[in-house]
Protein backbone atom coordinates (compact mmCIF):
# COMPACT_ATOMS: atom_id res chain seq x y z
CA UNK A 1 0.00 0.00 0.00
CA UNK A 2 1.26 3.54 -0.41
CA UNK A 3 0.96 6.30 1.26
CA UNK A 4 -0.97 9.38 -0.45
CA UNK A 5 1.19 11.66 1.74
CA UNK A 6 1.38 14.87 3.86
CA UNK A 7 0.32 17.82 5.14
CA UNK A 8 0.82 21.53 4.78
CA UNK A 9 1.98 22.11 8.21
CA UNK A 10 4.30 24.30 7.91
CA UNK A 11 2.77 26.69 5.40
CA UNK A 12 0.22 27.44 7.90
CA UNK A 13 1.63 29.27 10.67
CA UNK A 14 5.00 30.30 11.04
CA UNK A 15 6.89 26.96 12.09
CA UNK A 16 9.26 28.04 14.70
CA UNK A 17 8.22 30.49 17.39
CA UNK A 18 9.56 33.40 19.47
CA UNK A 19 11.74 32.00 22.43
CA UNK A 20 10.09 30.53 24.87
CA UNK A 21 6.73 29.85 22.82
CA UNK A 22 4.50 27.15 22.18
CA UNK A 23 2.27 26.82 19.38
CA UNK A 24 -0.76 24.32 19.29
CA UNK A 25 -1.79 23.32 15.64
CA UNK A 26 -4.22 21.27 14.07
CA UNK A 27 -4.76 20.38 10.48
CA UNK A 28 -7.32 18.47 8.48
CA UNK A 29 -7.18 18.36 4.43
CA UNK A 30 -7.49 15.91 2.16
CA UNK A 31 -5.81 13.31 3.22
CA UNK A 32 -5.07 13.69 6.94
CA UNK A 33 -6.04 15.00 10.21
CA UNK A 34 -3.09 16.65 12.25
CA UNK A 35 -2.02 17.92 15.93
CA UNK A 36 1.19 19.50 16.39
CA UNK A 37 2.69 20.79 19.99
CA UNK A 38 5.79 22.28 19.13
CA UNK A 39 8.37 24.69 21.91
CA UNK A 40 10.58 26.90 20.51
CA UNK A 41 14.06 26.97 22.66
CA UNK A 42 16.03 29.20 20.59
CA UNK A 43 15.21 32.02 16.85
CA UNK A 44 16.67 28.96 15.21
CA UNK A 45 14.75 25.84 15.65
CA UNK A 46 11.63 24.28 17.71
CA UNK A 47 10.60 20.90 18.72
CA UNK A 48 7.70 19.22 18.23
CA UNK A 49 5.58 16.67 18.92
CA UNK A 50 3.26 15.27 15.77
CA UNK A 51 0.74 12.59 15.47
CA UNK A 52 -0.50 12.97 12.12
CA UNK A 53 -3.39 10.27 10.84
CA UNK A 54 -4.15 9.30 7.52
CA UNK A 55 -7.78 8.80 7.42
CA UNK A 56 -8.06 6.16 4.15
CA UNK A 57 -5.24 4.47 5.05
CA UNK A 58 -5.79 3.05 8.39
CA UNK A 59 -2.59 4.23 10.14
CA UNK A 60 -1.04 7.09 12.04
CA UNK A 61 2.77 8.78 12.71
CA UNK A 62 3.48 9.80 15.86
CA UNK A 63 6.94 11.55 15.87
CA UNK A 64 9.34 14.10 17.34
CA UNK A 65 9.89 17.03 14.50
CA UNK A 66 12.74 19.08 14.94
CA UNK A 67 12.38 22.80 12.85
CA UNK A 68 15.50 24.41 11.79
CA UNK A 69 15.21 28.02 10.40
CA UNK A 70 18.03 27.74 7.78
CA UNK A 71 17.69 31.46 6.63
CA UNK A 72 15.82 34.57 7.10
CA UNK A 73 15.21 37.49 5.15
CA UNK A 74 14.23 41.09 6.92
CA UNK A 75 12.65 44.23 4.58
CA UNK A 76 11.14 47.05 5.98
CA UNK A 77 7.33 45.33 4.42
CA UNK A 78 8.49 41.56 4.12
CA UNK A 79 9.79 38.59 5.51
CA UNK A 80 10.73 35.45 3.82
CA UNK A 81 12.54 31.91 5.63
CA UNK A 82 13.75 28.79 4.50
CA UNK A 83 13.48 25.84 7.10
CA UNK A 84 14.45 22.62 7.06
CA UNK A 85 12.09 20.16 8.83
CA UNK A 86 12.43 16.50 9.69
CA UNK A 87 10.83 13.74 11.97
CA UNK A 88 11.38 10.62 13.29
CA UNK A 89 8.71 8.44 15.23
CA UNK A 90 6.48 5.27 14.86
CA UNK A 91 3.77 4.68 12.56
CA UNK A 92 0.85 2.46 13.80
CA UNK A 93 -2.27 1.07 12.40
CA UNK A 94 -5.70 2.40 13.13
CA UNK A 95 -9.56 1.31 13.29
CA UNK A 96 -7.93 -2.45 12.89
CA UNK A 97 -5.43 -2.38 10.34
CA UNK A 98 -3.47 -5.92 11.01
CA UNK A 99 0.15 -4.03 9.68
CA UNK A 100 0.86 -3.22 13.25
CA UNK A 101 3.32 -0.48 14.05
CA UNK A 102 7.03 0.42 12.81
CA UNK A 103 9.56 3.25 12.50
CA UNK A 104 8.80 6.26 10.24
CA UNK A 105 10.99 9.22 9.20
CA UNK A 106 10.11 12.43 6.95
CA UNK A 107 12.07 15.40 5.62
CA UNK A 108 11.23 18.47 3.83
CA UNK A 109 11.81 21.83 2.96
CA UNK A 110 9.60 24.95 3.64
CA UNK A 111 9.88 28.48 2.27
CA UNK A 112 7.69 31.31 2.38
CA UNK A 113 7.38 35.15 1.68
CA UNK A 114 4.97 37.62 3.23
CA UNK A 115 4.16 40.72 3.06
CA UNK A 116 1.24 42.49 4.54
CA UNK A 117 -0.69 41.79 1.49
CA UNK A 118 0.76 38.99 -0.35
CA UNK A 119 1.71 35.37 0.37
CA UNK A 120 3.88 32.99 -1.24
CA UNK A 121 4.28 29.93 0.57
CA UNK A 122 6.24 26.39 -0.67
CA UNK A 123 6.61 23.33 1.11
CA UNK A 124 7.92 19.61 -0.25
CA UNK A 125 8.22 16.43 2.14
CA UNK A 126 9.10 13.04 1.78
CA UNK A 127 7.79 10.30 4.32
CA UNK A 128 9.25 6.68 4.46
CA UNK A 129 6.90 4.60 7.23
CA UNK A 130 8.44 0.80 6.73
CA UNK A 131 5.64 -1.70 5.41
CA UNK A 132 3.04 1.46 4.92
CA UNK A 133 5.15 2.69 2.60
CA UNK A 134 6.74 6.07 1.25
CA UNK A 135 5.88 8.53 -0.79
CA UNK A 136 6.22 12.45 -1.58
CA UNK A 137 4.02 15.56 -1.92
CA UNK A 138 5.15 19.31 -2.68
CA UNK A 139 2.49 22.28 -2.46
CA UNK A 140 2.31 26.02 -3.21
CA UNK A 141 0.21 28.27 -1.54
CA UNK A 142 -0.55 32.02 -2.69
CA UNK A 143 -2.67 34.41 -0.91
CA UNK A 144 -4.05 37.97 -0.91
CA UNK A 145 -5.45 40.13 2.14
CA UNK A 146 -8.14 42.62 0.30
CA UNK A 147 -7.37 45.07 3.72
CA UNK A 148 -4.05 45.88 5.82
CA UNK A 149 -5.10 44.59 9.74
CA UNK A 150 -3.21 46.40 12.22
CA UNK A 151 -2.16 45.06 15.47
CA UNK A 152 -5.43 43.22 17.10
CA UNK A 153 -7.74 43.77 14.30
CA UNK A 154 -8.94 40.67 12.45
CA UNK A 155 -7.13 39.76 9.71
CA UNK A 156 -8.06 37.91 6.54
CA UNK A 157 -6.67 36.29 3.92
CA UNK A 158 -8.25 35.13 0.54
CA UNK A 159 -5.85 31.75 -0.31
CA UNK A 160 -5.43 29.16 -2.98
CA UNK A 161 -3.62 26.05 -2.24
CA UNK A 162 -2.52 23.97 -4.94
CA UNK A 163 -0.67 20.59 -3.88
CA UNK A 164 0.94 17.61 -5.69
CA UNK A 165 0.51 14.15 -4.45
CA UNK A 166 2.06 11.80 -7.33
CA UNK A 167 0.59 8.81 -5.66
CA UNK A 168 -2.85 10.04 -5.17
CA UNK A 169 -5.77 8.99 -7.38
CA UNK A 170 -5.77 13.11 -8.22
CA UNK A 171 -1.68 13.79 -8.23
CA UNK A 172 -3.11 17.41 -8.43
CA UNK A 173 -5.46 19.25 -6.55
CA UNK A 174 -7.10 22.98 -5.92
CA UNK A 175 -7.57 24.47 -2.15
CA UNK A 176 -9.28 27.91 -1.85
CA UNK A 177 -9.31 28.98 1.26
CA UNK A 178 -9.87 31.57 3.74
CA UNK A 179 -7.44 32.73 6.13
CA UNK A 180 -8.88 34.78 9.47
CA UNK A 181 -5.93 36.06 11.42
CA UNK A 182 -6.07 37.71 15.56
CA UNK A 183 -3.60 38.22 17.92
CA UNK A 184 -2.44 34.59 18.76
CA UNK A 185 -5.36 32.62 16.53
CA UNK A 186 -5.24 31.40 13.53
CA UNK A 187 -7.98 29.93 11.64
CA UNK A 188 -8.13 28.44 8.10
CA UNK A 189 -11.56 27.19 5.99
CA UNK A 190 -10.87 25.80 2.84
CA UNK A 191 -12.56 23.52 0.43
CA UNK A 192 -10.90 20.84 -1.73
CA UNK A 193 -12.01 21.28 -5.32
CA UNK A 194 -10.72 18.14 -6.97
CA UNK A 195 -11.12 15.93 -4.17
CA UNK A 196 -14.31 17.18 -2.50
CA UNK A 197 -12.83 17.65 1.33
CA UNK A 198 -12.72 20.42 3.54
CA UNK A 199 -9.85 22.03 4.73
CA UNK A 200 -9.53 23.23 8.51
CA UNK A 201 -6.83 24.30 10.13
CA UNK A 202 -6.02 25.96 13.67
CA UNK A 203 -3.34 27.79 15.20
CA UNK A 204 -2.94 28.97 18.80
CA UNK A 205 0.17 30.59 19.60
CA UNK A 206 1.13 30.76 23.43
CA UNK B 1 -20.17 19.44 -8.32
CA UNK B 2 -22.93 20.42 -5.86
CA UNK B 3 -21.04 19.72 -3.06
CA UNK B 4 -18.23 21.98 -4.42
CA UNK B 5 -20.98 24.31 -4.57
CA UNK B 6 -22.27 23.92 -1.25
CA UNK B 7 -19.51 24.56 0.30
CA UNK B 8 -17.90 27.51 -2.08
CA UNK B 9 -20.88 30.03 -2.09
CA UNK B 10 -20.95 30.05 1.80
CA UNK B 11 -17.08 30.12 1.84
CA UNK B 12 -17.44 33.24 -0.71
CA UNK B 13 -19.69 34.94 0.85
CA UNK B 14 -17.89 34.09 4.65
CA UNK B 15 -14.97 35.55 2.42
CA UNK B 16 -16.97 38.70 1.84
CA UNK B 17 -18.57 39.84 4.86
CA UNK B 18 -15.58 38.97 6.71
CA UNK B 19 -12.95 41.01 4.53
CA UNK B 20 -16.13 43.98 4.97
CA UNK B 21 -15.88 43.63 8.66
CA UNK B 22 -12.50 43.60 9.43
CA UNK B 23 -11.82 46.71 7.03
CA UNK B 24 -14.56 48.28 9.41
CA UNK B 25 -12.69 47.20 12.72
CA UNK B 26 -9.41 48.49 11.20
CA UNK B 27 -10.26 51.69 9.88
CA UNK B 28 -12.43 52.13 13.24
CA UNK B 29 -9.54 51.41 15.42
CA UNK B 30 -7.28 53.70 13.50
CA UNK B 31 -9.57 56.39 13.98
CA UNK B 32 -8.63 56.30 17.79
CA UNK B 33 -5.15 55.03 17.53
CA UNK B 34 -5.21 58.68 15.86
CA UNK B 35 -6.93 60.27 18.77
CA UNK B 36 -4.73 59.13 21.32
CA UNK B 37 -1.89 59.81 19.05
CA UNK B 38 -3.54 63.66 18.70
CA UNK B 39 -3.73 63.76 22.73
CA UNK B 40 -0.67 62.45 23.57
CA UNK B 41 1.28 64.85 21.03
CA UNK B 42 -0.59 67.65 22.32
CA UNK B 43 0.30 67.37 25.54
CA UNK B 44 4.22 66.66 24.86
CA UNK B 45 4.17 69.60 22.80
CA UNK B 46 3.60 72.37 25.32
CA UNK B 47 5.66 70.64 27.57
CA UNK B 48 9.32 70.44 25.34
CA UNK B 49 10.94 71.02 22.36
CA UNK B 50 9.75 71.00 18.88
CA UNK B 51 12.06 67.91 18.24
CA UNK B 52 9.98 66.44 20.54
CA UNK B 53 6.86 65.72 18.72
CA UNK B 54 8.53 64.14 16.16
CA UNK B 55 9.85 61.13 18.27
CA UNK B 56 5.33 61.27 19.65
CA UNK B 57 5.01 61.18 16.07
CA UNK B 58 6.23 58.07 16.21
CA UNK B 59 4.83 56.71 19.61
CA UNK B 60 1.70 54.86 19.02
CA UNK B 61 0.00 55.68 22.27
CA UNK B 62 -2.40 52.69 23.39
CA UNK B 63 -3.87 53.29 27.22
CA UNK B 64 -1.10 50.98 28.57
CA UNK B 65 1.18 53.15 26.96
CA UNK B 66 -0.42 56.60 27.85
CA UNK B 67 -0.36 55.11 31.53
CA UNK B 68 3.23 53.93 31.82
CA UNK B 69 4.38 57.37 30.31
CA UNK B 70 1.87 59.17 32.79
CA UNK B 71 3.94 57.02 35.93
CA UNK B 72 7.15 58.30 34.55
CA UNK B 73 8.47 56.04 32.18
CA UNK B 74 10.60 56.69 29.50
CA UNK B 75 9.81 55.45 26.09
CA UNK B 76 11.74 53.92 23.06
CA UNK B 77 10.29 53.30 20.04
CA UNK B 78 12.47 50.63 17.64
CA UNK B 79 11.70 50.45 13.89
CA UNK B 80 10.97 46.76 13.29
CA UNK B 81 12.65 45.09 10.09
CA UNK B 82 9.83 41.72 9.10
CA UNK B 83 7.18 42.63 11.29
CA UNK B 84 4.33 41.95 8.53
CA UNK B 85 1.29 40.09 11.23
CA UNK B 86 0.02 39.64 13.79
CA UNK B 87 2.01 36.65 15.33
CA UNK B 88 4.83 39.09 15.03
CA UNK B 89 3.18 41.46 17.58
CA UNK B 90 2.73 38.82 19.72
CA UNK B 91 5.93 37.52 19.88
CA UNK B 92 7.35 40.74 20.23
CA UNK B 93 4.62 41.39 23.04
CA UNK B 94 5.60 38.17 24.65
CA UNK B 95 9.49 38.83 24.84
CA UNK B 96 9.54 42.16 25.70
CA UNK B 97 6.64 42.24 28.03
CA UNK B 98 8.75 39.34 30.37
CA UNK B 99 11.21 42.27 30.78
CA UNK B 100 11.01 43.50 34.47
CA UNK B 101 12.07 47.11 33.18
CA UNK B 102 9.16 47.51 30.71
CA UNK B 103 6.38 48.79 31.54
CA UNK B 104 4.21 49.04 28.48
CA UNK B 105 4.93 47.25 25.10
CA UNK B 106 3.01 47.25 21.75
CA UNK B 107 3.85 46.40 18.12
CA UNK B 108 2.61 48.67 15.50
CA UNK B 109 2.21 46.96 12.18
CA UNK B 110 1.38 50.23 10.52
CA UNK B 111 4.45 51.73 11.35
CA UNK B 112 6.45 48.94 12.10
CA UNK B 113 7.35 49.92 15.23
CA UNK B 114 8.16 48.45 18.56
CA UNK B 115 6.62 51.02 21.21
CA UNK B 116 8.36 50.55 24.77
CA UNK B 117 7.88 52.50 28.17
CA UNK B 118 9.79 51.47 31.04
CA UNK B 119 9.43 51.67 34.49
CA UNK B 120 10.52 54.49 35.88
CA UNK B 121 14.11 54.87 36.27
CA UNK B 122 14.68 51.86 34.16
CA UNK B 123 15.90 51.17 30.66
CA UNK B 124 16.98 48.83 28.61
CA UNK B 125 20.25 49.01 25.64
CA UNK B 126 19.63 49.82 22.37
CA UNK B 127 21.67 46.50 22.10
CA UNK B 128 19.55 44.92 24.71
CA UNK B 129 16.33 45.90 22.76
CA UNK B 130 18.45 44.33 19.78
CA UNK B 131 18.96 41.04 21.17
CA UNK B 132 15.45 40.42 22.38
CA UNK B 133 14.02 41.45 18.66
CA UNK B 134 16.16 38.72 17.60
CA UNK B 135 14.73 36.08 20.41
CA UNK B 136 11.24 37.07 18.85
CA UNK B 137 12.53 36.24 15.40
CA UNK B 138 12.83 40.13 14.02
CA UNK B 139 15.36 42.25 13.51
CA UNK B 140 16.03 45.90 14.74
CA UNK B 141 16.64 48.83 12.47
CA UNK B 142 16.59 51.90 14.74
CA UNK B 143 15.85 52.76 18.24
CA UNK B 144 14.51 56.46 19.16
CA UNK B 145 14.51 57.69 22.42
CA UNK B 146 12.59 60.23 23.80
CA UNK B 147 14.23 60.92 26.80
CA UNK B 148 17.69 61.49 24.06
CA UNK B 149 15.66 63.85 22.53
CA UNK B 150 14.14 65.71 25.43
CA UNK B 151 17.75 66.71 26.41
CA UNK B 152 18.69 68.23 22.81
Amino acid sequence: MLLMLLTSAAVVGRPISYVGGWTFIEESNRQSTTALLHYTPSPSWSLGVRNEWFRDDDYAITSLQPTYLLKRWFGQDYQANVYLQGGLGLASGTSGNPLGSTGAGYAGVIADWETRRFFLGYNARYVEAGHFGDGAMQLVRMGWAPYEGDTRDLHTWLMVEVDHRPESKDPVSVTPLLRFFQGPILLELGFNIVEPTPLINFTYRF
Amino acid sequence: MNTITSFLIPLLLLAASTAAWGQHEHEHQHEHQHEHKQTHAATDATAVTGENISFTDRLTATPEIEAALANGGNAVVADVLGVVCDFCAVAMNKVFGKQEEVAAVYVDLDTKALNLVFMPGATLTDEAIASLAVQAGYRIAAVHRSDAVVTH
